[in-house]
């Protein structure tokens, strides 16, 4: 087991220094620089000015001395300052991972909550008409945008319902503000994940039935409900809970749009902003967390899947 | 289950969740016809998906106005009175734009997906028949792609690229290249282990007529419900993208760019960003039963 | 195995921790909601907008704009000019910055110098670079010494560029972009970024009273509609909003003040006079015949706009656009320019523009319809503001729909923007008579002799159209009814929210 944690670790490091090299590059290779994008179209400097302020966006240095440098640095620890804010990078990541991590974990919540009963159904009535339905709405939320359903969301809240949308508050601050500012976000999003949740739920599920214990445990005179919950359910339930892991891992970086439209400030803005700006340490910091949380999220599930199925032995 | 190999990531990690297995091809279409009919989601799917294609093929010639005309008389009319959807803010008619904007959303998801399956394929297939350095180099490569937020990536390569709707396929190609990659690996590696493909390889036939004979007809199923899935997902990534204003160009209408305009009219005019989001939501429902049926129906454990 | 599975559920749903709900604070609060979070606070350092009009609140300038846009002073409470090229300031008294020491002559010496030395690479250089030398004869005293008379120079010293900072904390910080070191109206109390500032009042504000409010919340609603929303549920006491259809809903509310006025930037259709056919000066004047303003202000703006010359029509320089011909839309006219330039048929030409200008898009759309009517086949370029901004520094374009920020000085826009030397004359535009005008109308520091060089100037602009100039659009703020006291200024600062109170 150790042996195999090591080596999925190891495994990981040409991955997020294939990250870091692919991020660093494309960022740059964006036309536009930083400098002018800084000074906008409405500023005038002086030549003299203008080497300062690369000397000072760290920008005056060949590539590949830059990367170099930022990598060393990375290794210490260091993800360097916002060209434009002049704010750590790596404090405005940590200020920002509460958030992402919250509306991931709410959006999760609510898919489970819709689509776990709902698979269940499904799946018991399989191929009747209410499995045909239930399937199609479920996959209505897939199919849906989910920036136009976040829109349609807050059209009909504001509108019609006239629900303040709350400014979105630490939950360290009050637990009930934080609810109330990502429930309809992570409704949006969790209407997606929800449809991807109640398919693994009722094709997991139907496997299971169809196996050999849970025909003997009818066999053996037990109720229909009894055998569902204490044998089919737990069973069909492990592959369901390693695509929430998957899509915890795709949540952390997948919201970008939606925190747009919600006001939230997540890491997603933060880098859609910094791309946009070529805010580069911002860019480069936030997708190496961003994909470091993705493969350790991988990984960790790996591992829960092997903790609570002790069939599955590694190493 | 399949235990992991010690040295896999995220790659194989993923698709050890229930996923399609190899079927065991039978021959007959008409058995295969009526598995599907009795699926009862994939038809529905796949008539939808039919339908928008024959509408976005005839669109030119069915649409009431010309897209780009402007009736400033008429800017913000809501549903109704010859304006079917309503009209936009420069008074051009929703309901032709809806229709018109059918050819650049198909056309740019079908596309797409044509570049990561070719792609996507290509190199799974190599690398999962091969093996060696090939697979170690070029699975890796996938695992960096993999990691990347799906959406900033295609912002980041439509930034690079600039906004054409050339470049709009390459992004989204390149950025759902690894699904194909993997499904193609995978196939490929239980292919390779399969006594068939000893046996072939004892009677003397090379690597070339063993791949078009045995490993293409085996991935072809898995590949399906991947393309079917992976066009839903391009048709939302283009509208992300138009969205957030790297697509298709004005006045060209297409989905996303028809919702990023219709954004700040949802207040005044809702019909302008509820049209296009709902026709959206219809073709990609279309994708999504079809890929979902399919699933089902080439899924031995479930049949 | 199933107790495992219940185990993992159990920890999954204690991830989100309950804790006591934190009381708020006391005192009136008003909450203002902004589309922009700033990039750095340096008031000497920042190029942003968003920026200004929060820096706003914590600094004061020598001098500022009043809502009527007339120069009034800030910290300084008189000047007088000895000579063309000599200016003294005297500063008010006992006006202490947040950390209770007294602002003097040498906090503004020190500001002014700091802004003139190009390692500082302050963007407000250009505004002040006239100044060869800067005197603090006394406490209270200010000296400038200048190069050349400069007409604009009170102007330039009313922008946030200038604001004037405390010596001591710069030299402390090294800069200010996180730190702040004012005598404005509030203080920085807390900061999220992308979420929100709380700014709480300096009870030793000069001007007596003031802030009427104990705490100002600024939040950051990148949306629009968003916005609006905000307002109407009264999560916000007040609200900037910049799109037309979202104003014209929020004016649909009985409970919401849309308080609005005629702003200071100008939106223009830029031509690189350098590509043919631009290089034609007939070619261009067709076009601001072709095009109907009006109908460009509906479609882009929800109406709320105001057409305009080169000098915004918000500002007293302005000459009514009912002297400028070609703003009666006529095709004919435009055809005849074009056949006389030799483009009977019209021809082929792009358009850029970028998603980042609120409308741009809309503006581009309308003219290129409107340009089909004069055969012009006009393709848009819509691009990423990075892109955009590339372009527009390498003069890589035909023609490009701009945002540009006026001044209620003529000179300090058209000088830089239109003169063949000018730093943001991206169209490559070349005019001696204009540079002849620009350049007289700057050193002339007597408005009564101004005036006329500016209507000679306009008119001169608008037949030699380097751009086209659209309109002006509209400031906007939402305001619940309880907020009373805000003033709107032109120039879209929110200083006078130190005089707004909430009456519930």
């Amino acid at each position: 087991m150790q042996r195999y944690l090591a080596s999925r670790l190891l495994a990981l490091i040409p991955v997020l220094l294939g990250i870091l090299a692919v991020v660093f590059l494309l960022i740059r290779l964006i036309p536009g620089d930083a400098v002018q994008l800084f000074l906008g179209t409405q500023v005038e400097m002086t030549p003299k000015q203008m080497v300062e302020l690369r000397r000072f966006f760290g920008v005056d240095k060949p590539m590949c001395a830059q990367f170099l440098d930022y990598l060393g640095r990375i290794l210490r620890g260091d993800f360097g300052v916002s060209l434009r804010t002049a704010r750590p990078v790596l404090a405005d990541i940590m200020q920002r991972l509460p958030l992402s991590f919250q509306l991931a974990s709410l959006a999760l919540l609510i898919a489970m909550a819709i689509a776990i009963p709902l698979g269940i159904l499904s799946a018991v009535t399989r191929n009747s008409t209410f499995d045909v339905f239930t399937r199609i709405i479920g996959l209505l939320g897939l199919s849906m945008p989910n920036f136009w359903l976040g829109a349609m969301l807050i059209l009909i809240f504001s509108r019609y319902l006239h629900v303040s949308l709350g400014q979105y508050v630490p939950v360290t601050q009050n637990p009930v503000g934080t609810l109330e500012s990502l429930y309809l976000p992570a409704l949006a999003l969790g209407a997606a994940i929800a449809a991807i949740l109640m398919r693994y739920t009722r094709s997991s599920l139907l496997e299971v039935l169809g196996q050999e214990y849970v025909r003997t445990a009818h066999g053996k005179g037990l109720r229909g409900s009894a055998v569902m919950l204490r044998h089919a359910l737990p069973n069909a339930m492990i592959p369901v809970i390693t695509v929430l892991g998957f899509q915890m891992g795709y949540l952390l970086g997948g919201t970008v749009v939606i925190e747009e439209i919600f006001a939230l400030p997540g890491m997603g803005r933060l880098v859609l902003q910094a791309i946009f700006q070529r805010d580069y340490p911002v860019v480069q910091g936030v997708v190496l967390v961003i994909a470091l949380l993705f493969v350790l999220t991988n990984l960790a599930v790996d591992l829960l899947y092997a903790w609570i199925d002790p069939r599955i032995h590694y190493g | 289950m399949p235990g992991s190999t010690p040295a896999s990531t995220t790659a194989e990690a993923r698709d050890r969740a229930p996923k399609v297995e190899q079927p065991r091809l039978r021959t007959g279409v008409r058995w295969w016809a009526r598995r599907f009919l009795r699926n009862r989601v994939a038809p529905i799917g796949l008539a939808i998906i039919l339908g928008s294609m024959v509408i976005a093929m005839l669109a030119p010639a069915i649409v009431p106005y010309d897209v780009r005309k402007m009736a400033p008389q008429d800017a913000l009319h809501p549903p109704g009175g010859g304006y079917l959807f309503g009209t936009d803010e420069f008074g051009r008619d929703v309901f032709s734009r809806v229709l018109m904007g059918s050819r650049v959303s198909l056309v740019v998801a079908f596309l797409s997906v044509l570049t990561a399956l070719a792609l996507g394929t290509t190199l799974g297939l190599i690398a999962g028949f091969y093996g060696g350095w090939w697979d170690s180099v070029s699975m890796r490569a996938m695992d960096i792609i993999f990691a990347f937020p799906a959406i900033l990536l295609a912002i980041a390569i439509m930034a690079v690229l600039g906004t054409s709707l050339f470049n709009l396929v390459i992004a989204i190609g390149i950025v759902y290249t690894p699904q194909f990659a993997r499904v193609a690996r995978a196939a490929a590696l239980t292919v390779r282990g399969l006594e068939f493909v000893d046996a072939a390889r004892a009677l003397g036939l090379g690597n070339t007529r063993i791949i078009w004979r045995h490993l293409i007809p085996n991935v072809l199923a898995p590949v399906t419900v991947q393309v079917s899935l992976n066009l839903s997902l391009a048709i939302l990534s283009e509208s992300a993208l138009s969205f957030l204003g790297l697509g298709t160009q004005p006045p060209t209408p297409s989905w996303g760019n028809m919702l990023s305009e219709g954004r700040q009219f949802l207040e005044l005019a809702p019909w302008n960003a509820v049209f296009p989001g709902l026709a959206i939501m219809v073709v990609v429902l279309g994708f999504n039963l079809l890929g979902d049926g399919l699933r089902d129906l080439l899924d031995p454990r479930l049949r | 195995m199933r107790v495992r599975l219940w185990m993992l559920l159990v920890i999954a749903a204690l991830i989100l921790p309950a804790l006591p709900v934190r009381a708020a604070p006391g005192g009136t609060t008003l909450t203002v909601g902004v589309d922009q979070e700033v990039v750095g606070l340096d008031p000497n350092l920042v190029t942003a907008f968003s920026s200004f009009r929060r820096i706003d609140f914590l600094y004061n300038k020598l001098v500022r704009y009043n809502d009527r846009l007339q120069i009034e002073g800030d910290l300084a409470e008189s000047w007088e000019y000895a000579d063309s090229k000599t200016v003294t300031f005297k500063l008010r008294r006992g006006v202490k910055f947040h950390d209770g020491t007294e602002m003097t002559s040498e906090d503004v010496k020190f500001t002014l110098d700091r802004v003139l030395d190009p390692n500082t690479r302050a963007p407000g250089r250009s505004f002040i670079d006239v100044i060869s030398s800067v005197e603090a004869p006394d406490k209270y005293t200010v000296r400038l010494k200048l190069s050349l008379p400069l007409a604009s120079l009170l102007s330039g010293l009313s922008s946030a560029n200038l604001a004037i900072v405390e010596k001591a904390a710069v030299q402390k910080y090294g800069n200010l972009q996180r730190n702040e070191a004012g005598t404005g109206p509030f203080m920085l109390a807390e900061w999220v970024p992308d979420n929100f500032m709380r700014l709480v009042k300096n009870p030793n504000y000069f001007r007596r009273g003031l802030p009427k409010v104990d705490t100002l919340i600024i939040r950051i609603v990148p949306d629009q509609a968003s916005l609006l929303a905000g307002v109407r549920t009264r999560a916000l006491d007040m609200a900037t909003i910049n799109q037309g259809p979202v104003i014209t809903a929020a004016k649909r509310e009985p409970s919401l003040n849309v308080v609005q006025k005629a702003g200071l930037n100008l939106r223009i259709f830029s031509f690189n006079t350098s590509r043919p056919p631009y290089t034609d000066a007939r070619v261009r004047y067709a076009f601001s015949w072709a095009i109907d303003r009006q109908a460009i202000i509906n479609t882009a703006e929800g109406g709320f706009a105001t057409a305009s010359g080169p000098v915004p029509a918000s500002t007293p320089w302005a000459t009514p656009t009912s002297k400028f011909p070609s703003y009666a839309q006529n095709v004919a006219r435009a055809k005849q320019l074009l056949s006389e330039a030799g483009f009977p048929n019209g021809f082929a030409t792009k358009i850029v523009t970028s998603p980042t200008y609120e409308g741009g898009i809309a503006v581009a759309q309308v003219i290129q319809e409107q340009l089909r009517a004069i055969g012009v086949n006009a393709t848009l370029e819509n691009i990423e503001w990075g892109t955009y901004i590339n372009r527009w520094v390498a003069r890589d374009f035909d023609t490009m729909i701009e945002l540009r920020g006026g001044d209620p000085d003529p000179d300090r826009f058209l000088y830089r923007t239109f003169h063949s030397t000018g730093g943001v004359n991206n169209f490559l535009f070349k005019d001696a008579a204009i540079d002849r005008l620009l350049e007289r109308g700057r050193v002339n520091v007597d408005p009564d002799a101004r005036k006329p060089i500016y209507d000679e100037l306009q008119k001169a602009l608008i037949e030699a159209a380097p751009a086209l100039f659209l309109y002006v659009p509209m400031e906007t703020q939402v305001l619940q009814n309880y907020v009373r006291g805000f003033k709107i200024v032109g120039n879209g600062a929110l200083y006078y929210l130190e005089e707004a109170s909430v009456e519930r």
